[in-house]
C-alpha cells in the first residue's frame, strides 16, 4: 500500500502513546516489586517476637556478608527465628499468593468465565484428598524433605487434572464447556471422598481441617526449594503465552482464524496452571479468594492484557496473602488463625463489592 | 473452486451448510470428507499461522466478553505476523490505524470494545480481520445485525476492498436482493452441496430458488438499478390467478405503477380481473401477464390502434365493472376514456380518485370533458381504494 509511507508522520503519535504506555508497564511493575520486597521483610519483622528495621538489616547483611555489626547484639535465637521461621514463611506466602493469582488470572481467561478460580477444575479437591489420606493413614515417609502430606496433595491435584481432561476429551478436543462441568462433577465425588475420610479420621480431624482452611504455618526452606522450579516452569510458560491467551479470551473460533492452535494451547495453560495451583495447594492447603479477586481488581485497572495483567497479578496475589498470612498470624497472637478465613473474611465483600460496581477504570494504555 | 479476487456471495437455505462450509475454510471446522486447497496447498498441512497470514475470517457470533478496546482488539489480527515478546511494532500499528480507518471507526479506537453498538463492533471485527491483512476474506452473515445505512455502507467497504485491495471475497448472505444489487459471483447451496456457481443471472433464477428454498419466486431487473430483483411470491395469491370465489368481472383501465397495488388487492379479493391496454413494458402488463390475467397488450412507444381499441372494447364487454383508476390521460390513451364514456348506462363504472382529475389531465382540457361525461352517467366515484373495494363487494351482492 503506497500511502504507508506518506501517512507515517501524521501516525507517530499513537506509537508514541504507546511507547509511554510500555513505559508506563514497566514503571507499575517496578514499583509493585518494591511494595512486595519492602512487605517482605516488614512482615517478617512483625509477630510475638518483633525486630526493628535495624535487626532486619544487619540479620540480613550478616547473612549475605558474614559481616557481624559490633554495635547490635542480636541473639542466635533471635536470629533462626528471622531467619527460619519468619523468612520461609513471608517467601512462601509471596511464592503462594503469586501463583494462585496467576492461575486464576489464566483459568478465567481460558475459560473465559469471570468466576472461574484456581480451584474450579478440581485440583484443591484432589489435594486435599491426598492430604487427608496421608493424614488419616497416618503415613510418615517422605521425601526431598517434604512430608508425606504435601506430596499425596500434590500427587492428587495432578492426577485430578488428568482425569477431568480425559473424561472431558471428545476425539481431538475438550471443551471448555466440558472441562467445566466434569471438573465440578470430579470435585463434588473427590469432596465427597474427602469427607468420607474425615469422618474416619478420629482424634487427626483437627490435622485434616486445619490444612483445608489453609495456612502457610509450617513454612520451612525446604518447601520453597522444592516448589520453586515447578511454580517458575509454571509461570514461565503461562507467560510465554500470554498473547495466545489474550486471543482465547475471543473464543475458541476467533482464536482458531487468528492462527492459534487452540487445543494444543489450552493443554498447556491446563498443565501449567495446574501445576501452580497443586504446588501452592500441597504447602500450604486451599487458601481461597486470592486466586479470584486479584486477577479481577488488577483486570479493572489495568485492563485485560495478559502480557500485563499476569505479571501485576502475581505480584498483587504476592503482596496480598504475606498481608493477610501477617495479619493471621498476629490479630489473635500467639494463637494463629488459619489464612483462609483472613482471605475469605475479606475478599468476600471486597468481591461483592466488585460486582456491584459497573463503571471500569483503565489507568494503562496497551503497548 | 474460487477465482483469485472474486466477490462472491454464499447463499443458501437455512442448513444448507453454509456455516459449516465458512467455518471448514476457517479451519475451525475440520471436513468429514473431502479436501479443502488453500493456494493449491492442503489446508490441513498448512501451518495455522501461514493459513490466518492468508485469510481472515468473521464469525456469525462477535460477543466479546472481556474490555479490550478497539485498539487493542484489532491489534490481535496482527498475531499471525507478530513474533513473541515484540509487541506491536511501527508496522503492526500503522495497519492497525489503517484497518480502523478504512473501518470508520477512528473515533471508537480508545474505547471498550464492551460499550460498542452492535454495528460498531461488527466494524471492529472487521477492522481486526483486515490488520491480518489477508488475501481471502470469509464472512459468516456479515449484515444480520446492521441497520440498513450499516449494511450498505458495510458491503460498498467491501467491494472497496475487493477492488482495490484485490482481496477475495466469500460472505454468506440471506438477503438475496441486497446480495444481487453487489456480488457479482454467487455460490448457492441447498443440502450440503453447491446447486449452481457463477454470474447473479446463472445462479438467481426462479428454478435455481426454488430447489433450494422451496419458495416460488419471480426474478426481474430492479428498474432504479437493473440488477436483479428477487420477488417472493404469496401461494395464495398464485394460486387464485383469475377463477377468484366471486366470479365478478372487473376491468380495469391500465397504466402506471400505482394501479399494480389496485390490481392486487382486487385480485386477493376474489375478482375476476382483466387489464385495458398498457404496453409490454408497463407495471400492469408484468402483473397482468404473471397472474395470466386477460390484457390488451401495446406494442412498445405506439398508440393505441384501431385494433388494440377494438379488442379493448370486448373486453369492456365482456366486463361486469370497469375501475378507472387515478391515471394520468394525455392524447395517448384518450381513447379508452372515450371507450368507458360510450358504454350503456347499465354498466357499473368506478371512478378513483387519490389525485384530483385536472392534476392528471395532459390533453389539455379534452379529456376533463369525457371524464365529466361519465361522471354524468352514473358512474361513482371513490377518494381511496379500500372504499373502492367495499362498493364494488356491495356491486356483488346486487348482481
Amino acid at each position: 500500500m503506497p500511502e504507508r509511507g506518506e501517512q507515517k508522520k501524521k501516525r507517530s503519535s499513537p506509537l508514541a502513546g504507546a511507547l509511554a504506555g510500555r513505559r508506563q508497564r514497566r514503571v507499575c511493575l517496578l514499583l509493585l516489586g518494591l511494595v512486595l520486597l519492602v512487605t517482605l521483610f516488614y512482615a517478617a519483622s512483625l509477630g510475638s517476637v518483633s525486630f526493628s528495621n535495624k535487626e532486619v538489616f544487619y540479620i540480613i547483611a550478616e547473612k549475605i556478608t558474614g559481616y557481624v555489626a559490633p554495635s547490635l547484639e542480636i541473639s542466635a535465637a533471635k536470629k533462626d527465628i528471622f531467619l527460619q521461621i519468619r523468612l520461609p514463611r513471608v517467601f512462601l506466602a509471596a511464592l503462594v499468593g503469586a501463583s494462585l493469582a496467576v492461575a486464576g488470572a489464566t483459568f478465567q481467561g481460558l475459560f473465559r468465565n469471570p468466576l472461574a478460580d484456581p480451584y474450579i477444575i478440581g485440583v484443591s479437591s484432589g489435594a486435599a484428598l491426598g492430604a487427608s489420606l496421608a493424614v488419616v493413614l497416618n503415613l510418615s515417609w517422605g521425601w526431598a524433605g517434604l512430608g508425606a502430606v504435601p506430596l499425596l496433595a500434590y500427587a492428587g491435584g495432578l492426577a485430578t487434572i488428568v482425569l477431568v481432561y480425559r473424561v472431558s476429551r471428545q476425539g481431538d478436543t475438550a471443551p471448555i464447556l466440558m472441562l467445566l462441568l466434569a471438573g465440578i462433577a470430579v470435585s463434588a465425588f473427590l469432596t465427597a471422598l474427602v469427607s468420607l475420610s474425615i469422618y474416619f479420621s478420629g482424634e487427626r480431624l483437627h490435622q485434616i481441617i486445619f490444612w483445608m482452611m489453609g495456612g502457610l504455618t509450617g513454612a520451612k526452606w525446604n518447601y520453597l526449594r522444592v516448589m520453586l522450579p515447578y511454580m517458575l516452569l509454571g509461570f514461565g510458560v503461562i507467560y510465554f503465552f500470554a498473547r495466545e491467551l489474550n486471543a482465547l479470551l475471543l473464543g475458541e473460533e476467533t482464536a482458531v482464524y487468528l492462527g492459534i492452535e487452540v487445543e494444543k494451547l489450552k493443554k498447556i495453560f491446563l498443565a501449567a496452571a495446574s501445576l501452580l495451583v497443586a504446588a501452592a495447594v500441597s504447602t500450604s492447603g486451599i487458601i481461597g479468594f486470592v486466586g479470584l479477586v486479584i486477577p479481577h481488581m488488577v483486570r479493572l485497572v489495568a485492563g485485560p492484557d495478559h502480557r500485563f495483567l499476569l505479571p501485576v497479578s502475581a505480584l498483587g496475589g504476592a503482596i496480598l496473602l504475606i498481608g493477610a498470612d501477617t495479619l493471621a498470624r498476629t490479630v489473635l497472637a500467639p494463637a494463629e488463625l488459619p489464612v483462609g478465613i483472613i482471605t475469605a473474611l475479606l475478599g468476600a465483600p471486597f468481591f461483592l463489592y466488585l460486582l456491584r460496581k459497573r463503571r471500569k477504570i483503565r489507568y494503562f494504555d496497551s503497548p | 473452486m474460487l477465482p483469485e479476487g472474486t466477490f462472491a456471495a454464499l447463499i443458501g437455505p437455512n442448513g444448507a451448510g453454509k456455516s459449516s462450509l465458512l467455518r471448514s475454510i476457517g479451519r475451525a471446522l475440520e471436513p468429514t470428507e473431502g479436501v479443502i486447497y488453500l493456494n493449491d496447498r492442503d489446508l490441513k498441512k498448512t501451518p495455522a499461522q501461514e493459513a490466518a497470514r492468508t485469510m481472515a475470517v468473521v464469525p456469525q457470533e462477535t460477543a466479546v466478553d472481556f474490555d479490550f478496546t478497539v485498539e487493542e482488539l484489532v491489534m490481535m489480527g496482527r498475531y499471525p505476523h507478530q513474533q513473541r515478546f515484540r509487541g506491536g511494532s511501527a508496522l503492526d500499528r500503522e495497519i492497525v490505524q489503517e484497518a480502523i480507518a478504512a473501518t470508520g471507526i477512528t473515533h471508537l479506537a480508545a474505547q471498550s470494545t464492551a460499550r460498542l453498538s452492535g454495528g460498531e463492533r461488527q466494524r471492529a471485527i472487521i477492522a481486526r480481520a483486515l490488520a491480518q491483512e489477508p488475501k481471502l476474506l470469509l464472512l459468516d452473515e456479515p449484515t444480520a445485525n446492521l441497520d440498513i445505512k450499516f449494511q450498505v455502507e458495510f458491503l460498498e467497504l467491501l467491494c472497496k476492498l475487493n477492488r482495490t485491495r484485490g482481496v477475495t471475497i466469500l460472505a454468506a448472505i440471506h438477503d438475496l436482493n441486497l446480495a444481487a444489487q453487489y456480488f457479482e459471483y454467487f455460490v448457492l447451496l441447498a443440502e450440503k452441496k453447491i446447486l449452481a456457481l457463477g454470474k447473479p443471472a446463472e445462479v438467481l433464477t426462479p428454478e435455481n430458488i426454488y430447489t433450494a428454498y422451496r419458495t416460488p419466486v419471480a426474478v426481474h431487473r430492479n428498474p432504479l438499478h437493473g440488477k436483479l430483483n428477487i420477488t417472493v411470491l404469496k401461494q395464495l395469491e398464485a394460486e387464485k390467478g383469475s377463477s377468484g370465489k366471486s366470479g365478478l368481472k372487473v376491468h380495469v383501465i391500465g397504466g402506471g405503477e400505482e394501479a399494480v397495488l389496485l390490481l392486487s388487492q382486487l385480485l386477493e379479493a376474489g375478482f375476476r380481473l382483466s387489464v385495458g391496454p398498457v404496453t409490454r413494458e408497463d407495471s400492469c402488463h408484468r402483473f397482468a401477464a404473471y397472474h395470466r390475467l386477460p390484457v390488451v397488450t401495446l406494442p412498445p412507444f405506439s398508440p393505441i390502434t384501431d385494433e388494440h381499441h377494438a379488442r379493448h372494447l370486448a373486453l369492456l364487454e365482456q366486463a361486469e365493472a370497469i375501475i378507472v383508476p387515478s391515471l394520468p390521460f394525455g392524447p395517448g390513451n384518450l381513447r379508452n376514456l372515450e371507450a368507458v364514456a360510450g358504454l350503456p348506462a347499465s354498466k357499473p363504472i368506478f371512478l378513483l380518485e387519490e389525485k384530483p382529475f385536472p392534476a392528471r389531465d395532459y390533453s389539455g382540457g379534452q379529456a376533463q370533458v369525457i371524464y365529466e361525461e361519465i361522471k354524468k352517467k352514473g358512474a361513482r366515484t371513490f377518494f381511496d381504494s379500500t372504499a373502492l373495494l367495499s362498493g364494488l363487494e356491495a356491486e356483488k351482492i346486487y348482481v
